[in-house]
């Protein structure tokens, strides 16, 4: 993945958040990673102030998102991107715990990239996590118009 | 949704005068109608003696006219005689005479309960009669002797025809007598009917006055009962109604705590992969730690690394009692997911086999039954339409435990069969296992709990799992054992599942 691309990370459990990104780092990406604790910070951080998403033309995001937050959910979040005309090419990597069928199936129909279960084992959970920084060191990422 | 009790339907007040009314119109009906019957036949047999006394007044009349005739004929024979001496014309006289004596008889008799008038006149008939009679006989003999002359003289002395007449007016009175009676008694047959004719139809009028009542308390109790048929509906309605509002108020309970179990185990897994996360961070920090502090010793000069391997084995403890507890609590947070995920899941009802699925499930079980050295009967037990997974989950579950707590000493004994009742099966596992302390046989369906010596591996959850499932099924679970001889698990499930509506779903 070229340096350029910017990782945004959407998770609202900060221990969480550290392991991922601990492991991501593992497996050798050195991507600037943004992590954003809650999800409206982070649909601001995304949209801008004026709220079309132009702030981020020009830049290539990669979102990994979490959908259980504590103010917004993160399905709500997908479809934000997902429909905004500057954001919507942006990979959307869900990782969350849910691995309700409706539940993936719904996000692969808003538009998500990737859905990862996190899994309930830290040994698995890390691996997971490594395997997804090794996946990300290979994609193409295309900078937002 | 709560219905509150004061919703329950109000039961109609009950009319208790209608039994009351009934009875008194049956009564009065059955009143009039006896009246009627009773003055009915008063009136009846009122009229049979008016048409009696008019029979009889008739009678007499045709016998007064009788007597007149008869007499008539007397005088007639005893004339001829008297003229021509021939005794021809007395042919008849003697029967003639004796039939005036039996009307004139017969004419007493019939006065005999009349007035005194009537009496004395037909007395003063006969006394007529039987004098007029000794005239003709009289001057018949005087003719006879050949004294003409003196019978002559005899009819001459007009004696003979004075008693005619009188005997003539004395008829015409009691004729008169008789008309008049007559007439009276025809009026009065007259009016005993008309009575009869009148009571009748008061009678009718009576009858379909009652006739109109009943009907209108017979319509009257048909509507109440109507009425009150469709209390019973709608109370019916409104029960089944609550029914299917408490059903639904417990499916919803049900489904709370359904996804409070789901979203429990879930959130509690967030903190558990950091606590595990960041243990293995640690560890590997310890690694670091304890590289670096020989790299610095080496650097000081100091060889005894004796300090190092005491703090080391320190480490190793506590991380080993961490990562214990971890993994006991991953397993038990994935066994209440796993039961939320069963609960949740929904039943797809189809015809099983239980002797096949129970002689499958023992298949599978042959090498744990051969290392125990025990043996698995299974009956000819009858099928069933329900969930078939959900039916393999729980008798693989009870075998699997009867085989788990077998004795050591014993050869192990299980058995599989069945006890049929309308609408329900009851399937027993029956093992000859070290059994239940009675204190525990409630206990042992409660999660994480288990019974008995902790040597065999196990969270507890089995059973929990089982009871559930049988539940959901419309069935229930119970058990008898005897400690230290064995168990039998009794499952009883309906013949058929029904699956309602399932609200189940869940992120």
């Amino acid at each position: 993945m070229p340096e350029h691309v910017t990782i945004i990370m959407i998770e609202d459990d900060p221990g969480h958040a550290r392991l991922i990104e601990k492991n991501i780092r593992r497996a050798g990406v050195l991507n600037e990673i943004v992590p954003f604790g809650d999800g409206n910070s982070a649909l601001a951080y995304l949209f801008g102030p004026d709220g079309t998403g132009a702030i981020n033309a020009g830049k290539a995001l990669l979102v990994l998102l979490d959908l259980n937050l504590p103010d917004t959910s993160g399905v709500n979040i997908l479809r934000r991107i997902k429909e905004n005309e500057h954001l919507k090419r942006s990979p959307v990597v869900v990782l969350t715990t849910t691995d309700d069928k409706v539940e993936i199936q719904r996000c692969y129909d808003l538009g998500a990239n990737v859905y990862v279960t996190k899994p309930v084992n830290y040994e698995n959970f890390s691996n997971a996590v490594r395997q997804l920084g090794l996946f990300f060191s290979v994609i193409q990422v295309p900078e937002a118009s | 949704m709560t219905v509150s009790t004061e919703d329950a339907v109000a039961p109609t007040p009950s009319r208790p005068r209608r039994p009351l009314n009934q009875a008194v119109v049956l009564g009065a009906g059955f009143g009039i109608l006896i009246l009627i019957s009773v003055i009915s036949v008063f009136l009846v047999n009122r009229a049979r003696e008016d048409a009696a006394q008019v029979a009889q007044t008739l009678l007499l009349e045709n016998t007064i006219s009788n007597l007149q005739a008869f007499l008539l004929r007397g005088e007639t024979s005893q004339r001829g005689f008297l003229l021509t001496g021939d005794s021809r014309y007395l042919a008849d006289f003697d029967t003639t005479m004796a039939d005036l004596d039996r009307t004139i008889q017969q004419v007493q008799s019939s006065t005999v309960g009349a007035s005194e008038r009537r009496r004395a006149l037909a007395d003063r008939l006969a006394v007529l009669l039987q004098t007029k009679q000794d005239e003709l006989r009289h001057t018949i003999s005087l003719r006879r002797s050949g004294d003409t002359m003196g019978a002559l003289a005899v009819v001459r002395t007009d004696r003979g025809e004075e008693l005619s007449r009188e005997i003539g007016s004395i008829i015409n009175q009691m004729h008169v007598g008789e008309q008049n009676q007559l007439g009276e008694r025809i009026s009065a047959s007259r009016s005993s009917n008309l009575w009869l004719m009148l009571v009748n139809l008061a009678g009718a009028v009576a009858i379909v006055g009652i006739a109109a009542l009943a009907l209108r308390i017979t319509r009257r109790n048909t509507e109440d009962l109507r009425t009150a048929h469709h209390n019973v509906e709608e109370a019916n309605l409104v029960l089944e109604q609550r029914v299917a509002e408490r059903t639904a108020d417990l499916q919803e309970a049900n489904n709370e705590i359904q996804s409070f179990a789901y979203i429990v185990s879930h959130d509690l897994r967030s903190p558990l992969v950091n606590i595990m996360g960041f243990t293995s961070e640690l560890e590997a920090l310890r690694t670091d730690l304890f590289d670096r502090i020989a790299t610095l010793r080496a650097q000081a000069g100091d060889t005894n690394g004796a300090a190092d391997i005491a703090l080391d084995k320190d480490f190793e403890e506590a991380f080993g009692f961490i990562k214990k507890s971890i993994t006991k609590m991953d397993r038990l947070i994935n066994a209440i997911l796993d039961l939320s995920r069963q609960g949740r899941k929904e039943f797809a009802p189809t015809s099983v086999s239980m002797t096949e699925m129970v002689e499958t499930i023992a298949a599978t079980m042959a090498h744990q039954l051969m290392e125990r050295n025990a043996r698995l009967t299974v009956h000819p037990i009858p099928a069933i339409v329900s969930d078939r997974m959900a039916l393999e989950q729980i008798f693989t579950n009870l075998i699997d435990n009867a085989v788990k707590y077998l004795r050591p000493d014993v050869q192990g004994l299980i058995e599989v069969s069945a006890r049929e009742t309308p609408g329900y099966v009851t399937y027993l596992v029956r093992d000859n296992g070290r059994g239940i302390d009675p204190n525990d046989r409630v206990r042992v369906f409660e999660l994480f709990r288990r019974s008995g010596p902790q040597d065999r591996p196990g969270e507890g959850i089995g059973l929990a799992h089982v009871r559930a499932l049988v539940r959901r099924l419309g069935g229930g679970i119970t058990l008898e054992s005897e400690l230290g001889l064995g168990t039998v698990f009794k499952v009883t499930l309906p013949r058929r599942l029904v699956v309602e509506g399932n609200g189940g779903k869940h992120a």
